[in-house]
């Protein structure tokens, strides 16, 4: 179990561009994927979980991998954020 | 190049326009291979640069009343020079009678002269529209054609993947088969339509089956001859490393006779219900034409609770500081 606190960089929020990025990202990997934002946790590889936490700009979400590729995985999904998903 | 023969024309149109042929029925075989319709009034009265002869050469009452008051010399030179140039045939409207000079010039050079009981200006639209569609740009493709909910959604995808047995779901489910494994598409102002080669009846071919007739299976309302292509729907196996869409803010389109159709990357993996997915396709195309697009709207929302949630951050930490 690997654990990332982050915080969402770009100004637009995770909306559906970001979102639909970031889900196909985290399908590339073999490990279990969650974000928790709050008291919610979401599977971080279905569209309609990560929209609905509608992570707005400067948020704070926990990424939360399980499995044979979960640094990797955090590690890529770390870099997404903070290239604001190619916005701003 | 397309064309049309006389004789064809002829029997196509015959009712619709009210048609009679003046000169000998051997002069038939000439054929027409332009869609257009040209009204000859300068070459009538002697100019003859860039003359489209390879067209349809209509003569309304103004026409005939200008050869009727020609000399018999001018008429004779005039008429010879023209029908000298190969043109496919004379149309002339509202039953007119022609110069009997100019009947016999055209058996002589072997032009048709047609005759309709329509008034100039209807034949004319009448017959550009025929024309139109005739020679209209055509193209065979390998899928199915269905109507859904009246969306016509072209079922494509490599053979075996499954387009007849979606189909027949569809058909099942009260919707209508155009045609199966071979669609001719048709170019018709601007709007594409589809169709079968063949006008033999709806046969469709099921792996393990053999040839049915969907028709006397399922029933008149099981089928249409032709209809509009809304969609195109493009059946594959499912792959791990594909992008598929997952929120439909993106459109795809495939080109087909240089229109842009929107097309939808659908994969098909056992036990997934396609034809289900095929009509939420068509009910969705339905709802984005009436100006409603589920992910737009779904998108906006999202947007408002972020931005509200944005601003209440900026203000608790402008408290806070203060």
């Amino acid at each position: 179990m690997f654990r990332k606190k982050i915080t969402v960089q770009n100004r637009l929020g995770l909306h559906a561009r970001p979102s639909s990025l970031l889900v196909k990202l985290a399908n590339k990997f073999r490990s279990d994927f969650h974000i928790r934002k709050e008291d919610m946790t979401i599977n971080g590889k279905s569209i309609m979980g990560v929209m609905m936490l509608a992570a707005e700009y400067q948020s704070e979400i926990e990424l939360i991998a399980d499995g044979v590729d979960e640094d990797y995985l955090i590690e890529e999904v770390e870099k997404l954020f903070a290239e604001k998903f190619g916005e701003d | 190049m397309k064309e049309l023969s006389i004789k064809h024309f002829f029997d196509l149109c015959r009712q619709r326009f009210v048609l009679s042929i003046v000169t000998d029925p051997g002069s038939m075989d000439k054929k027409i291979i332009e869609p257009h319709i040209h009204r000859p009034g300068l070459a009538l009265s002697g100019f003859f640069d860039r003359f489209p002869y390879q067209r349809i050469q209509l003569l309304g009452e103004t026409e005939i009343n200008y050869l009727q008051t020609l000399q018999d010399d001018i008429l004779y030179d005039r008429l010879n020079e023209m029908m000298s140039m190969n043109i496919p045939c004379f149309m002339v409207s509202k039953g007119l009678s022609v110069p009997s000079q100019m009947e016999f010039i055209a058996n002589e050079k072997n032009v048709p002269i047609i005759v309709s009981r329509l008034a100039t200006e209807k034949l004319y639209w009448q017959l550009s529209r025929f024309m139109r569609d005739y020679f209209a740009p055509e193209q065979s493709l390998h899928g199915t054609l269905v109507e859904v909910f009246g969306v016509g959604i072209l079922l494509a995808g490599r053979s075996g993947i499954g387009k007849s047995e979606c189909a027949l779901e569809l058909v099942e489910r009260k919707h209508r088969l155009i045609t199966d494994d071979i669609v001719k598409l048709k170019l018709q102002e601007d709007k594409l339509y589809g169709m079968a080669t063949k006008d033999i009846g709806h046969f469709m071919e099921i792996r393990g089956v053999g040839i049915i007739d969907v028709e006397r299976m399922f029933g008149i309302e099981a089928i249409r001859k032709e209809c509009k292509i809304d969609i195109q729907v493009e059946l594959m196996p499912w792959r791990e490393n594909m992008d598929y869409e997952r929120i439909g803010l993106t459109n795809q389109h495939t080109e087909l006779l240089g229109i842009n159709i929107p097309t939808i990357y659908l994969p098909i993996s056992p036990g997934k219900n396609v034809s289900v997915i095929i009509e939420v396709i068509a009910m969705n195309h339905i709802l984005k034409t009436y100006g409603y697009d589920g992910a737009e709207a779904m998108q906006r929302k999202l947007a408002e609770e972020m931005q509200q949630k944005t601003r209440m951050r900026t203000i608790s930490g402008n408290l806070q500081e203060n």
